[in-house]
């Protein structure tokens, strides 16, 4: 077990590696330089090219990356904010995208859970489609267009929740932007909980349960629910990782000092430290996130360890 | 329990009730009688929400390849005299709905406008409305959803065949061809998809071409995956091995022999990817990467009216409607696959 | 990044799980709790909560260290100000955006500071003295102007600044506004690296004194001195805080008017409070200013609407809502948004009959009343309007049918030149690309252009190419495009920051347009004989862009105009279509 542990752990490094060399070579596919303002001249451009050791080889940039990054250092953003350590550019944003990403994470789980539940229980009936219905319109409109509806609502209308994000009133602020998040996972996990509900209802052991008289409650939580939740893991490890890193539109509309918004400016403006390091730490979360997964796995179900050893 | 009465327990009838399960063990059906395809086919009729959403895909692809026509105007044609007007339907005037006119709430109080009226156009429509360039909504609604229906149903197909190959090899060879080709995949599937898409819409001409190619190379993954573990899953039955038996080639396995078998959880999973590129292409617009204007798209629509939305709500509603209907259809008609493709469902 | 297809996954996950069933439930209520108590231990759940905790755990998330230091909620005699972008650098020789430049000069001052009318006026100047031959100004520095951490600004202040602005190692991309611009001796070279930064013409005679010597006399030298890149920056703190100047308030010195106490780089929201300090502050009557970010103009019109902004831009499309508010309002932007023919390399634009078609079927007053509405002045000049006045005090670009004859709005004109255009060209259709930004304005303006060109021009298709701003600067200035369309704002309050682009190989006369008569007049207004007369060198300014306008090198559009909501009980806004776009020293906010 150790070694396949081990041994996972390695790949997964070694992928991480060959991700952020992937991203050099993206960033040199590039079209355009950072350096393209119209008041720029040539000199200048060339300037600011030497000063950023742009000008090196691919090679010697993707060494000199990978060292610096041990040390900590994720170099400067050339853009966004000029000359600003990107550390320190994320530093601030990733926690506040995380703790909204965390929350509609748990939010549309725990709803997404409730309305999957409803919908297995009765099955074919009109709660059924109910159900489904809900859990699929709220992906079925762009999450720009309920983010704004919901502002517009309860924000401006209302004026239940702040419409833009605060330091002062983190709590309050961050209702409409996690609600207009959520969505997505509710929608995922209600589908899936239906579907994995419906199977464990119809098997073998779910009639023997209900044949020694358990029944009610303790026989839809204690035995169904608890079978039929493990493999939500599986939907959810991939979602809490992208909402976690930021969504640009719910940031944009909702003022988020976040990531999301950031990787997208930094994209259009060919900032290309900004976008590496990014998209750094969203592959180094999700394989993390993927190789946790699969550890769990491995240890738990020895079918899967051995089908991993028969590849 | 008391201790001290010792009589046993006489059971009673009530104790052995028949599980509720009338609908299972009455009916006999024969299913030798019928080949898959169509025991599929009555499987996915019984099904009242799958069955709605054919119906609706089928009616919205319809509109999409009629609606344009349907009245004088076209897609790109401006008229800026008749900007934001509001939609109107002579037939249903009478009614006091669509009569052109709409309430603006403006900083200082509302007011009720009827452009129509104001400038003496009496015999003019617009049944959805017009935007600010005094386009017709109804035309760019129903374009924007050929587009739209267009670019997501080709990203799934080439999704299809690329995942599908994809998988399948990496499954049938397994040792090391798969654990290469798993961690290109990984690789692939590491980087955020934004950074692909917006690369690729930035190296190449911006169009409908590139978008379904954008689409393609961010949505095969998931794909591939489920070609592989069905993969997995049949190559070591017997019939494979009888085909090996036989002489025949990998290829031949992989594609004539393997292939057919997993055929439906595939088609499922091209229905489910649909909805998801729709949705992507929707998110590109609002990036500002979508199909470039005047053209459009339902993403590009709602991006457009996005602005209009506290001003002229009617604009977005329609491309929106339309949206949801095609993201709903397409999922319960996935769903309705799903169910009618599966054995295990049919118990239930 | 949330585009993640989830029904792949869930049908994917759902294959896959069917062999896993005798899972752990702990493991997966552990992920399930993960998610829940991530809200509650970091402050912020999606539940109702009692406002008690939520004070409790907005206190302990500022104690965190997550959030930067905030000086509370923002006052009531606060200016609520709104920004479309987020400030790129706080570095006044590293800035370059409208946006940067008005926060660095409410806490920095200049040499000089623009009054109301945009004019130069003394600030930490005391006064000046300018040589005869017009090549040498000696500044004398106030003796009560101070830094915020209480060390006096000094001469040497400014020659570190300025010295560091044509530094080739700093690389400021504002360098030319001290060489081509401000023409300060041996900047150019220091520029090209043909000199040492310390032979810079600029040299502090004593502590309180700065010469800086020029080239020629430039008789907009003083405007500049208000210009960020021209502000002083103290040595000693600047070593002091290494490698992170500027990027947060520990990092910044303030000689202004505010001191900046919460910010971080890239902020979506950041505060600045009055400086007491400050030699003038007497005259400051706000508490503070408070900044926000919002990119979605909805967003922002109600969050104008509910009070928590004083001043907000309005979107095109909502002035419809606003139009008949009297806190609404049009600054003029200074931009002049253009269309740059590719002359040089496109075949049917080297005629001069199809330039003069596509400039004269274009309808620039449809495009400004029922496309942008947010009263933007169509304009048929090179130079746009309002914001260079002339030595007679007009605005240089007043009269606007100046060049009628060859620019203006006439359909039948137009169609005359195209059938003259394509007969000599041997052609009967012409179909032409024409780069646009990716912004909201610049796309509905390209979509009006095409089809006004296409309606009144026979056999001519236009097709959009949408990119990236950045992208499509870089395109122009590659020359990979046949038409684009571009805007450029003013650096300096004279004709020449336009006038001066259309001169043989300057990087931004995209279309590689090239005529001796009108280098000539340029360099005589630049560097030659017209420097030092001032009613001479306007005259043949316009001689040059009648040039521009005849051969049309471009065609103009509209001059820019935001749209601005303002409340009424706000007043003394200062707003300059030039270097600094607000200015709030003498801004009021009534209770």
């Amino acid at each position: 077990m150790k070694k396949y542990i081990g041994k996972r752990v390695l790949t997964s490094l070694f992928t991480l590696l060959a991700i952020l060399l992937v991203l050099f070579i993206l960033m040199q596919l590039m079209p355009g330089s950072p350096f393209n303002d119209e008041k720029l001249n040539e000199e200048q451009r060339i300037a600011l090219y030497t000063k950023y050791g742009l000008d090196q080889p691919i090679v010697v940039q993707f060494f000199k990356y990978v060292g610096n990054m041990l040390k900590g250092d994720l170099g400067v953003s050339y853009n966004i904010s000029k000359n600003t350590p990107i550390s320190q550019l994320i530093q601030t944003r990733l926690p506040i995208s995380i703790r909204i990403g965390g929350c509609a994470v748990g939010l549309g789980a725990v709803v997404g859970l409730i309305l999957g539940l409803i919908a297995a229980l009765k099955h074919d009936t009109i709660w059924d489609s109910l159900a489904t219905v809900i859990s699929v319109i709220g992906v079925s409109v762009p999450s720009y267009v309920f983010a704004l509806a919901l502002s517009y609502n309860f924000g401006f209308k209302l004026g239940w929740f702040p419409m833009l994000f605060s330091q002062q009133d983190i709590f309050g602020s961050s209702v409409l932007p996690s609600v207009s998040l959520s969505m997505f996972t509710m929608a995922s996990i209600a589908r899936f909980t239906r579907s994995e509900m419906l199977e464990v209802l119809g098997s073998d052991y779910m009639l023997l349960a209900e044949s020694k008289g358990i029944s009610g409650a303790a026989l839809i939580f204690r035995h169904a629910l608890r079978n039929a939740l493990i493999p939500i893991i599986t939907v959810l490890a991939p979602l809490i990782v992208d909402l976690m890193t930021g969504s640009l539109v719910v940031e944009k509309i909702f003022a988020i000092p976040g990531v999301g918004s950031l990787l997208v400016t930094a994209i259009q403006s060919n900032d290309y430290n900004v976008v590496i390091a990014l998209s750094f730490i969203y592959s180094a979360m999700y394989i993390g996130i993927m190789l946790v997964v699969d550890i769990l796995y491995g240890v738990i179900d020895p079918r899967i360890r051995l089908a991993k050893k028969g590849d | 329990m008391d201790m001290g009465n010792t009589a046993a327990y006489v059971p009673v009838e009530a104790d052995f009730k028949l599980k509720n399960n009338d609908g299972t063990v009455l009916i006999d059906e024969n299913f030798a009688a019928q080949s898959f395809w169509k025991d599929v086919f009555i499987r996915y009729f019984k099904k009242i929400s799958a069955v709605i959403g054919l119906i609706l895909i089928l009616l919205i692809s319809v509109f999409a390849v009629i609606g344009p026509g349907m009245n004088e105007y076209t897609y790109s044609g401006q008229e800026l005299s008749q900007k934001n007007f509001a939609p109107r339907i002579i037939a249903l005037e009478k009614f006091g709905i669509f009569d052109g006119s709409e309430t603006m709430h403006t900083t200082t109080g509302s007011k009720e406008i009827n452009y129509y009226v104001e400038k003496g156009l009496t015999d003019l429509e617009y049944w959805f409305g017009s935007d600010n360039f005094g386009r017709d909504i109804w035309t760019r609604t129903w374009s924007g959803a050929r587009v739209s229906l267009i670019i997501a149903v080709a990203a799934a197909i080439i999704d299809m065949v690329i995942g599908m190959s994809y998988g399948l090899i990496s499954g049938y060879f397994g040792g090391r061809v798969d654990m290469i080709m798993q961690r290109i995949l990984e690789i692939a599937n590491g980087i955020p998809r934004l950074v692909i898409v917006t690369l690729l819409l930035l190296v190449l001409q911006p169009g409908m071409l590139t978008i379904i190619f954008a689409l393609m190379l961010t949505e095969w993954v998931g794909m591939s995956r489920i070609a592989r573990a069905e993969m997995l899953k049949l190559k070591e039955q017997e019939f494979v091995l009888a085909s090996r038996t036989l002489g025949a080639g990998n290829f031949f396995i992989i594609f004539k022999e393997v292939l057919p078998n997993i055929i439906g959880p595939i088609i499922t999973q091209v229905m489910f990817s649909i909805p998801t590129a729709i949705f992507t292409e929707a998110f590109l617009s609002f990036v500002g990467l979508g199909i470039p204007v005047p053209q459009c798209s339902l993403g590009s629509l709602i991006s457009e009216g996005f602005n209009s939305f506290t001003t002229h709500p009617y604009q977005i509603i329609p491309p929106i409607v339309v949206m949801a209907l095609l993201m709903l259809s397409f999922n319960l008609v996935a769903d309705g696959l799903r169910e009618a493709l599966d054995p295990k469902m049919k118990e239930m | 990044m949330s585009m993640r297809s989830f029904t792949s996954k869930f049908f994917k996950e759902e294959l896959i799980m069917k062999k896993a069933k005798a899972f752990l439930a702990v493991a997966m209520a552990a992920t399930l709790t993960v998610g829940l108590t991530g809200c509650g231990g970091n402050a912020d759940t999606s539940a109702p909560a009692t406002a008690d905790n939520a004070g409790t755990q907005a206190a302990s998330a500022d104690n965190s260290g997550a959030a930067p230091a905030e000086t509370g909620a923002a006052s009531a005699s606060d200016l609520n100000i709104m920004l479309e972008t987020p400030v790129q650098s706080l570095d006044p020789q590293q800035a370059t955006d409208g946006t940067s430049f008005e926060v660095i000069a409410n806490f920095t001052d200049g040499l000089m500071q623009m009054d109301k009318d945009g004019q130069a006026v003394n600030a930490l100047a005391e006064s000046y003295d300018l040589s005869e031959d017009g090549l040498t100004y000696t500044f004398h520095i106030r003796e009560d102007a101070n830094w915020s951490n209480g060390t006096p600004v000094t001469a040497a202040d400014f020659v570190f600044a300025w010295q560091r602005a044509v530094d080739p190692n700093v690389a400021s991309e504002y360098s030319y506004m001290l060489s081509d611009i401000g023409q300060i001796k041996n900047a150019a070279e220091i520029i090209a690296g043909e000199a040492d930064k310390s032979e810079l013409g600029v040299t502090a005679v004593d502590e309180k004194t700065l010469q800086v010597e020029l080239n020629v006399p430039v008789s907009y030298f003083l405007s500049l001195m208000y210009f960020p890149t021209y502000y002083p920056v103290n040595e000693e703190f600047f070593t002091s805080c290494g490698d992170t100047y500027a990027t947060s308030p520990e990092t910044v010195l303030s000689n202004g008017a505010f001191v900046l106490d919460s910010y971080e780089p890239a902020a979506t929201a950041f505060h600045l409070t009055k400086n007491n300090d400050y030699y003038d502050a007497a005259n400051i009557q706000l508490a503070g200013l408070n900044y926000q970010v919002i990119q979605d103009s909805q967003q922002a019109l109600m969050s104008y609407q509910t009070g928590a902004l004083d001043t907000t831009l309005v979107n095109g499309e909502q002035v419809d809502q606003v139009k008949d508010d009297p806190e609404f309002m049009a600054i003029g932007a200074g931009y002049l948004w253009y269309v740059a023919p590719n002359i040089d390399a496109v075949e049917e634009l080297k005629n001069l009959n199809i330039r003069l078609a596509l400039t004269h079927a274009i309808n620039r007053d449809s495009i400004t009343t029922d496309v942008l509405k947010d009263g933007s002045a169509p304009t048929y000049t090179a130079v746009p309007m309002d914001f260079a006045a002339g030595p007679d005090g007009s605005d240089y670009s007043a009269d606007q049918t100046k060049y009628a004859d060859v620019c203006s709005y006439d359909a039948d004109k137009a169609l005359e030149y195209w059938n003259a255009g394509l007969a000599e060209l041997g052609v009967s259709e012409i179909t032409l690309d024409m780069v646009v930004d990716a912004d909201d304005a610049p796309q509905k303006v390209a979509q009006v252009l095409k089809e006004q060109w296409e309606t009144t021009l026979p056999g001519f298709t236009v097709n959009l190419v949408v990119e990236p701003k950045k992208q499509r600067v870089e395109d122009l200035q590659n020359g990979n495009f046949e038409l684009g369309l571009t805007r450029w704002g003013p650096d300096y309050a004279d004709p020449m920051t336009y006038l001066g682009m259309w001169i043989t190989n300057n990087s931004n006369n995209y279309g590689l347009w090239s005529n001796a008569e009108y280098d000539a007049i340029i360099a005589e207004c630049t560097t030659g004989d017209l420097c030092t007369d001032a009613q001479g060198r306007w005259e043949r300014l316009y001689d040059a862009e009648k040039i521009v306008m005849d051969e049309a090198v471009i065609f103009p559009l509209y001059t820019q105009c935001n749209a601005v909501m303002m409340s009424s009980k706000v007043t003394g806004v200062d707003f300059h279509p030039v270097a600094l776009n607000r200015v709030y020293k003498s801004a009021v906010k009534a209770e």
